[in-house]
């Protein structure tokens, strides 16, 4: 579904970026990605979802690639970003309208859509309030809610869970899993270690834009070890190298 | 205190001026942008006072050296007035560091103060721009002693103080009262426009006393100066007399009124400012929407509605902008009402007002285009054009589509009343109306190739961008000069040629904004900030 190829992004004037990074996410896979602050997570994730453009390598969502297929690219996928800074002029369903449109969703499907997903999340009845008003954990979950408005094959997520409620993250990990069970797949940056445990079936750390360790959770988190343990023994044992 | 002041003011100002962009920032596209500002701010500051200068001079050779300072004193004031009356609301009154510094020791008296002072350091300059050449051009000429170089001087460093409080009091009073309503932003804009057009009238009015002076008058012309100065801006005139002929009465009055109408304002607003802000930033949310019926659109129709929502939901941007297309209509309706002979009387060109009609209209449409900042205005929400599948040139034709329809209405009514004036026939007729729309669009384009060039995403409070940024200053003056060039050879020309030469601007302007917008349309969404 994903596949980065020696991806390599770097800043102007700047040694901070992502180097060489290789990383394979299949149909199913709800893949965490972890680091410090500043490793490199979510210059990946806006080098996959088409925001930043990258120096060297590629990356391919469903066979086509980012560079040369963007658009394709980006109708597959939905993005949710760290801090979701949306239209403030405008209200909830406007917001959604818009993105809806974007998608050339129809006005049945994005109805039905909407209307189960801001249930949901219960904020339908502030829907018709402007963004300006909303807490971040509402526009956490209006970002949500207009991710999922086109049915993404590809979710990306970076730090889903700040801001949101217990409920609404529980409703998120629901949807998570439901979008895999249907074929999807999910890719999302975390610094809560235990929810990536729980929720992932396969896991990378990236440290210094470098990645160091990826697999399946199983393989990496054994028996009577937690992820927490195995991320600051890899982490400090990279700091070593 | 002072310790407080200082630092919130240094902090003001490297968020105004990018100071910590040019210091510390590692991109050469950042920092070229910023070079390409500063050398339009020297070269404008450079342009008043060379403009200052040679009026200076011209008033000393006609015999009015008496009224030259208390005229170039009134001349500052209401530069600082008519470009502070915009944004002083929005900079005192400053949203993105109100709670940060709320929740810290700091008291509001030194929030205003710190923010009074960083605008008022802004308009300094600009009095310095106009005076200094002034007071040089006099002290080269007629070598007067030492207390007029002093109260210059000192006089000048206090010359900000009252067009900032009147400016500070207009921009708090729209503030207030559009702070009340259900739509703030569109009553702040209306109220805004009210005292743009105001200002435009009461200069109107300057221009119309100069009008009614008769020879008689003339026997004793800087005495009729001095009591026109003195109707319009009375500060004007005691700063003159104090430095012309020492009089220590009008310098008193002069200092005193400056700093006690200016001290009585910041407490006014520093004892109110938590309530101001307060009524100001609150939102208000209904709770109650229920799903209904949702309608499909197209992605261009979309994206045009955002462009719509986002250009009304800021009162500083639709005021900033509106300006152009409203000069437009007004410099029809001087025409209209005024009537062919009088203007030609002023303006004596060759084929008359007709000609150059086209090229006026143009020239005050674009003077400040929207989509010299619309990629700008996007702000931290350009993530979201950016990871949608979305080309570029769907996003950039949603933009120009936005300026050219606000350009519409204005436009169709400054055609009319310039055909009913002008009664223009055949191909004066045509060029009359196709001119303007070749411009327009060229204008528009234009906006958008300079903001591509000069973009800033990365801003705290929307002055900056509309105001402040080297893309609206080269997107608006740019568009200007190239319209303005392009008239030269019109009005200087015989009527033989002029539809030939008109034709060759039209499809040479035409031709140059092809070019742009496939230049820009090719641009990488990824690759734009």
């Amino acid at each position: 579904m994903l596949t980065i190829k020696n991806l390599t992004k770097h800043y102007k004037g700047s040694n901070k970026g992502v180097t060489n990074l290789n990383l394979e996410i299949e149909a199913g896979d709800i893949y965490g990605f972890i680091g410090h602050n500043g490793a490199g997570k979510t210059t990946t994730i806006k080098c996959i979802t088409g925001i930043h453009e990258f120096d060297e390598g590629e990356i391919f969502v469903d066979g086509l690639s980012v560079k040369t297929d963007a658009m394709a690219c980006k109708q597959r996928m939905a993005y949710i970003p760290d801090n979701p800074d949306l239209y403030e002029y405008m209200t909830g369903i406007q917001y959604l309208n818009f993105i809806a449109d974007i998608f050339e969703v129809s006005a049945v499907e994005r109805e039905e859509r909407i209307r189960n997903f801001a249930d949901a999340f219960e904020i339908t009845a502030s829907l018709g309030d402007l963004i300006s008003s909303y807490s971040h954990g509402m526009k956490q979950k209006l970002a949500i809610i207009s991710a999922l408005v086109h049915k993404p094959k590809l979710l990306i997520l970076d730090e889903p869970f700040v801001g949101l409620d217990p409920k609404a993250a529980v409703i998120l990990k629901d949807i998570m899993h439901q979008i895999c069970a249907d074929g999807g797949a999910i890719f999302f940056s975390t610094h809560v270690l235990d929810v990536a445990e729980k929720l992932c079936n396969k896991v990378a750390i990236i440290k210094g834009g470098e990645l160091i360790a990826s697999g399946r959770m199983d393989e990496i988190v054994t028996d009577g070890e937690s992820l927490e343990s195995i991320f600051m023994e890899v982490v400090d044992h990279a700091k070593a190298d | 205190m002072l310790r407080q002041i200082r630092i919130l003011t240094k902090a003001q100002l490297c968020n105004f001026l990018n100071i910590n962009v040019a210091r510390f920032s590692k991109d050469r596209k950042k920092k070229n942008g910023m070079i390409a500002m500063g050398l339009v701010w020297v070269m404008l500051i450079a342009m008043l006072s060379f403009y200052v200068g040679a009026l200076s001079y011209g008033y000393i050779s006609i015999g009015l050296e008496r009224v030259l300072p208390m005229y170039l004193s009134m001349i500052s004031g209401i530069l600082i007035f008519f470009f502070g009356m915009l944004k002083a609301g929005s900079v005192i009154f400053q949203r993105n560091s109100y709670e940060i510094l709320c929740s810290l020791p700091v008291s509001q008296t030194v929030i205003v103060v710190s923010r009074f002072l960083s605008m008022y350091l802004g308009n300094v300059i600009l009095a310095l721009a106009v005076m200094i050449p002034g007071i040089a051009v006099y002290g080269y000429l007629l070598h007067p002693g030492m207390q007029f170089y002093f109260l210059g001087v000192i006089g000048t460093l206090f010359l900000p103080l009252l067009p900032m409080t009147a400016a500070v009091l207009f921009g708090a009073l729209i503030i207030g009262v559009s702070s009340r309503m259900k739509h703030k932003s569109l009553v702040a804009t209306a109220l805004s426009m009210v005292l743009v057009i105001g200002v435009m009238l009461f200069s109107a009015g300057i221009s119309e006393m100069e009008g009614e002076i008769t020879g008689e008058m003339l026997k004793d012309f800087s005495g009729v100066v001095t009591a026109m100065i003195e109707k319009l801006y009375p500060p004007a005139v005691w700063l003159g007399n104090a430095m012309v002929e020492g009089s220590i009465l009008s310098g008193m009055l002069y200092f005193g009124v400056s700093i006690s109408v200016f001290v009585v304002m910041v407490i006014l607003v520093a004892s109110n400012f938590r309530r101001i802000c307060g009524g100001l930033f609150s939102t208000t949310a209904k709770h109650n929407y229920q799903m209904t019926e949702l309608k499909r659109t197209t992605v261009l129709r979309a994206l045009y509605t955002k462009e719509l929502k986002r250009y009304f939901s800021s009162s500083i941007y639709t005021t900033n902008t509106i300006i152009g297309p409203l000069m437009m209509v007004l410099i029809a309706g001087v025409v209209f009402f005024a009537g062919t002979e009088q203007i030609e009387r002023v303006l004596p060109i060759e084929g008359g007002i007709t000609a150059l009609m086209p090229f006026m209209l143009a020239a005050s449409a674009c003077l400040m285009t929207t989509t010299c900042t619309s990629i700008s205005m996007e702000g931290k929400e350009w993530w979201i054009i950016k990871s949608l599948p979305i080309q570029t040139k769907t996003v950039f034709d949603s933009k120009i589509l936005l300026n050219l329809s606000l350009m519409a209405p204005f436009f169709v009514v400054a055609e009319i009343l310039s055909i009913l004036a002008l009664k223009p026939e055949g191909m004066e007729l045509f060029w009359l109306l196709f001119l303007p729309m070749v411009f327009m669009i060229f204008a528009c384009v234009f906006g958008i190739t300079v903001n591509l060039r000069f973009l800033n995403l990365d801003w705290e409070n929307e002055v900056t961008v509309v105001k402040q940024s080297a893309s609206a200053m080269i997107g608006g003056l740019g568009g200007c000069l190239v319209i303005i060039l392009c008239a030269l050879p019109v009005a200087f020309i015989t009527q033989a040629s002029r539809n030939i030469i008109r034709l060759i601007i039209a499809l040479a302007i035409m031709g140059v904004t092809l070019w742009l917008y496939q230049r820009n349309v090719k641009t990488e969404l990824a690759t734009i900030g």
